[in-house]
């Protein structure tokens, strides 16, 4: 009789709570919260709590599969790798290295994705290696570099509770995280003024100081309107401005057309209220912004996130004690999947692949010859499979199927590749296209690190053994890696695989599994002894000075017409996640959110005749779901919202795959529907 | 608030207090039409829970009528009844409501005029407590 | 070995001739809920984080074949035990308790008033807290206000369902608050129905641990919310919970001559 209680991380969001799995005699029975954890504080959500759930349900992958006579059939590992190996050389050999892409996973540890990305680069020789951040917050990556030198959360997730006032736009932050949404809750009971700006009415919002509705995809306008409202009135911060910024007079400029009337005709805010708004923001000590998927899924993404920055630095709100600009990032680990190089223009550590002197030192490191050309972003090479350029397509971790935007033409990409692996622990909709199926532990049966929203790295510890022949995914990639020939996959441990990542990493330099297990480190930790970050850019930003970017409001790609004369939106709800491979075989959770909906305003819903509860039939130029329709004043009128978890009414269906010009994030905040009753 | 009509939630133990609500009806007692009357075999049936939930979807007041102790068709079921009505009246005076909104009686199948009674008072009662305010603090 | 430790391991393995002991301790930087068998090294105990150890057996006890384990009990625990034993849901002869009496501060937290466990084995007896100050400020104001106290309250709610899931005297195998029949709100927060209906079954259970407010996110002060329903039941039937020779007052009829009719 054994009884353990197993320190981890949770795979949800990236907020990073640690709990524990309880497990009596391998058996997983149980998920108690772990007290002490700064980050938790001894609390979970309602998937936290059910995150053993899955684990050892029936349908994970147990073998690996090969493809034959259009059925996937159980064979060995050796004959899968084999299979794997052999076509991934032919394909090479025949089309070119940039003929194959791999998909990186925010579900895997950092120790799996920085093999991914080394198979990738060092193995098969295409920096094609890109995950899912393409889609939730490559417009954060992109526009923060260029603003701050650096794509991260500025501040620590403790830190919100002690703001005085917090501008939450984009982020349903109670439902999509939970934990940051009860630190913001800490600071409203103590009196922190809490702004909420977002087209629809969330859990939050309703509790606000200050809640704004803005129409989807005019970002940019308010939060011009404010900073020209800010300077006008002189609440900027001139110090701040004058010693740390530059091109501040291009910023001035380029606001000036925003007064608070045109801003208003724009984004459907009253002038006066979001005046209040700024200056609320801007005369707060302690300031802090938070964003996340409505601010970055836009085909104007990179620039709305630059607007953002603009924003916190014109007030100097930045770099100091909860006071900062807070990309709150959306998986367990999308921030450790970007800082060990699962992007097709950077190395780990955003080491630029392009740059002479980081190629040449990776070069040292893995003894090979790197492409100095950037790769394909998730995004475009899925484009290149559909034109048929793009031959094999190696996926760990992630459902294409559901998650990408516009699905029926991902179908038909997914259909010509000549060449797809999957590695996954469910049966997903993607591996329906699968060649070859490779069974993979998850995060309970692996030990690892993932990298929170605040730049902690969280340790995961192995609970239970992994269901029938499942293997960690850093196995799979050592193997597959051997296999090629390559002599940089000899690892036995993920520790091992850690100490390789920090050797030619500087920001994760001083980061190991045994300093991890006890304290929490967050990057960049730049020598062994070095305690860890947890403000950024506190005395000059990371790129020396801040840069303010002259953004201007530009119309989302697709506009409304006679024929789709209402605006989607989507996200998630509380109870599922993603493409809801976890959540939705999790009993209690599936039980709370069954079946897709489709939020409607009251008003449209009386003026469509769609009563609350009946099913109606949602359709875009690309396609069409039937779904039952929320009748709510949560959403306002003109725009739907649909969560994107249901396969059976899959939003992505409609979604537009238009893409921002920088990051190319797709535009899945906005596109022109019709609703009518089914 | 002359105004105002309650919506109000009467479960009647199917032997006593329905019959007794049947005996008002046939004998054309007048009475305020604001009571939504639902049949429980016993008033032991209504469980606290029902009551709460009702409160909390914004009925303004939750009547709950069974034999008179001694005469129940289970034998002790009004007992528990008796016992449960006074912590869910405290909760819900706990939680800052008025604790009048909810009430127990007892009416017999003879008792067609206390019927009547006891409803026009609950619902002046109720009329005079205003709106239940749950929707306008919850909202 | 820690010298907690080792007397923890004395008074469960040598004194109480358990098989298990469930207690905390030091692991990776934070403190863990732990189960050792007899003869394992206890490691660096720690008893003031307040883990809620009935709670957490009473996941592990349906799959505990044979053996006696011994908890670290607060006199809370002792009292959610008593409710298990009253329901037959553990065997007494099982369970061994090793009092632990709360800290000053422990018990100042949870505004306890009955904070010494029948046998103390570790810790030094506290003075019992006299009262809940928020739920003496909540009474004096005008109703209107409270409920628009509590209404704030419930809206920060995001149905973790940790208020039930930590409890230790939840008992229900299908819980009620999962049912649309009684939380028919979609999504987050759930009415009102939800925070009354948890508050009204636990009205004849709860032994006042406070692990719902120590667990929950929206930091909703729950133990106040109990602690106010709690009063009302000692005025109404003189009932506490947390005995297992007494009966609910819910479930039992009423006395001869009394005037409730």
């Amino acid at each position: 009789m054994s009884v353990e209680h197993v320190l981890t991380t949770c795979p949800y969001c990236g907020t990073g709570c640690y709990f524990f799995l309880q497990v009596v005699d391998g058996r997983l029975v149980g998920v108690v919260p772990c007290k002490t954890d700064e980050i938790s504080l001894g609390r979970l959500c309602i998937k936290g709590y059910n995150a053993h759930a899955f684990v050892q349900h029936p349908d994970r992958l147990k073998h690996p599969m090969i493809r034959i006579d259009g059925e996937l059939k159980p064979v060995s590992w050796d004959d899968a790798l084999g299979r794997f190996a052999e076509e991934l050389r032919r394909i090479r050999e025949k089309h070119g290295p940039d003929s194959i892409a791999i998909l990186a996973s925010a579900k895997c540890t950092n120790e799996d994705n920085y093999l991914f990305q080394k198979l990738a680069r060092a193995v098969v020789g295409t920096n094609n290696v890109d995950h899912c951040a393409r889609l939730c917050h490559a417009s954060t990556v992109t526009g923060l570099l260029y603003s701050f030198g650096s794509g991260a959360m500025t501040n620590t997730v403790p830190e919100f509770e002690k703001a005085d006032c917090i501008l939450v736009t984009g982020s349903n932050t109670l439902e999509a995280h939970p934990l940051i949404g009860s630190r913001i809750l800490r600071a409203l009971d103590r009196g922190a003024k809490v702004i909420v700006i977002d087209p629809r009415d969330t859990p939050l919002s309703r509790l606000a100081t200050i809640k704004l509705n803005q129409i989807s995809g005019t970002d940019i306008a308010w939060i011009n309107g404010m900073i020209k409202l800010i300077i006008d009135e002189g609440l900027y911060d001139e110090d701040f401005v004058n010693a740390r910024t530059e091109a501040f007079e291009e910023l001035k400029e380029a606001v000036k057309g925003y007064n608070l009337a045109k801003v208003e005709s724009i984004t459907g805010i009253p002038g006066q209220m979001l005046a209040e708004a700024a200056r609320v923001y801007a005369k707060s000590k302690k300031a802090m912004v938070a964003y996340a998927m409505g601010v970055t899924q836009h085909s104007n993404g990179t620039d709305l996130v630059k607007a953002l920055a603009n924003l916190s630095m014109v007030t100097g709100h930045i770099g100091k004690e909860s006071t900062g600009l807070n990309p709150l990032r959306g998986q367990c680990n999308v921030q450790g999947a970007c800082d060990a190089g699962g992007l097709p223009n950077l190395f780990p550590g955003y080491q630029r692949v392009d740059d002479k002197s980081a190629r040449a030192k990776f070069e040292a490191a893995w003894g090979v010859r790197l492409p100095e050309k950037p790769g394909l972003t998730l995004t475009c090479a899925i484009e290149e499979a559909a034109a048929g350029k793009l031959k094999a397509m190696v996926v760990f971790g992630e459902n294409v199927m559901l998650s990408d935007p516009d699905l029926n033409h991902v179908e038909e990409a997914l259909k010509k590749l000549e060449l797809l692996v999957v590695a996954d622990i469910f049966p997903t909709e993607t591996i329906k296209f699968a060649h070859i199926v490779l069974p993979a532990a998850c995060y309970a049966e692996k030990d690892g690190t993932f990298t929170s929203t605040d730049r902690a790295i969280r340790v995961l510890r192995k609970a239970v053994d992994p269901p029938g022949e499942a293997l960690p995914d850093w196995q799979i990639a050592c193997d597959i890696g051997r296999r090629l020939g390559s002599k940089g996959f000899e690892f036995s441990s993920s520790a091992q695989i850690m100490d390789e990542m920090a050797s030619v990493t500087p920001i994760y330099a001083g980061i190991d599994h045994a300093r991890a297990d006890n304290t929490v480190l967050r990057w960049p930790c730049p020598a062994k002894d070095h305690p860890g970050t947890r403000i950024l850019h506190t005395q000059k930003f990371t790129k020396g000075l801040g840069t303010f970017a002259p953004v201007h409001h530009s119309p989302p790609a697709e506009e409304t017409s006679e024929d789709y004369p209402l605006i989607l939106t989507t996200g998630r709800n509380l109870f599922q996640y993603h493409t809801g491979t976890m959540t939705r075989r999790s009993p209690k959770l599936e039980r709370e959110a069954p079946e897709p909906y489709a939020e409607v305003n009251r008003a449209d819903a009386k003026r469509l005749g769609v009563s609350d509860g009946e099913r109606v039939m949602v359709s875009s130029r690309r396609g069409s779901i039937a779904l039952k329709a929320r009748v709510t004043e949560r959403i306002i009128q003109g725009s739907i919202f649909i969560p994107f978890h249901y396969a059976e009414a899959a939003a992505n269906r409609l979604t537009n795959a238009a893409l921002d010009p920088d990051s190319k994030i797709p535009e899945f905040k906005v596109c022109a529907v019709r609703l009518e009753k089914a | 608030m002359s105004d105002f009509n309650p919506t109000i939630l009467a479960f009647c133990c199917n032997w006593c207090s329905y019959a007794g609500a049947d005996l008002a009806g046939v004998s054309r007692l007048q009475m305020p039409p604001n009571v939504h009357v639902v049949r429980v075999m016993c008033s032991a049936s209504v469980k606290g829970e029902y009551i709460l939930k009702a409160i909390s979807q914004g009925v303004d007041g939750v009547l709950v009528l069974g034999c008179h102790i001694g005469d129940c068709h289970y034998m002790t079921g009004n007992h528990r009844t008796a016992k449960r009505i006074p912590v869910v009246q405290k909760l819900l005076k706990d939680v800052g409501f008025d604790e009048r909104r909810v009430r127990l009686d007892w009416v017999s199948a003879a008792e067609g005029e206390k019927f009547q009674r006891v409803i026009t008072e609950f619902v002046e009662e109720i009329k005079g407590l205003g709106p239940n305010p749950v929707r306008e603090v919850m909202s | 070995m820690s010298d907690l430790g080792k007397k923890l391991a004395s008074i469960a393995f040598d004194e109480l001739g358990a098989d298990y002991l469930l207690a905390m301790r030091e692991e990776h930087g934070n403190v863990a809920p732990v189960m050792l068998a007899r003869g394992q090294d206890p490691g660096e105990i720690r008893l003031d984080v307040p883990y809620q150890l009935v709670n957490i057996l009473s996941n592990i006890y349906p799959w505990l074949k044979d053996g006696k384990v011994a908890v670290v009990t607060r006199r809370c625990d002792e009292k959610a035990l008593e409710e298990f034993f009253k329901r037959e849901l553990f065997d007494p002869r099982r369970i061994l308790k090793i009092g632990l009496a709360c800290s000053k501060e422990q018990v100042a937290k949870c505004r306890c008033s009955d904070p010494v466990p029948a046998k103390t084995h570790i810790g030094e007896p506290q003075k019992a807290m006299e009262k809940d100050e928020l739920s003496e400020k909540l009474m004096a104001m005008p109703p209107e206000e409270r409920l628009r106290f509590w209404a704030y309250q419930f809206k920060k709610c995001n149905k973790c369902f940790a208020c039930t899931l930590t409890c230790p005297v939840c008992f229900c195998d299908e819980c009620i608050l999962e049912e649309k029949t009684f939380v028919p709100e979609p999504g987050i927060p759930p009415g009102m129905s939800f925070h009354l209906i948890r508050a009204y079954h636990l009205a004849d259970k709860c032994i006042e641990c406070g692990e719902c407010e120590r667990s929950c996110p929206a930091e909703i002060p729950l133990l106040t919310l109990r602690k106010l329903l709690a009063k009302d039941v000692k005025e109404i039937f003189g009932f506490a919970p947390g005995d297992r020779k007494t009966v609910s007052p819910l479930l039992t009829v009423l006395e001869e001559g009394c005037n409730e009719c």
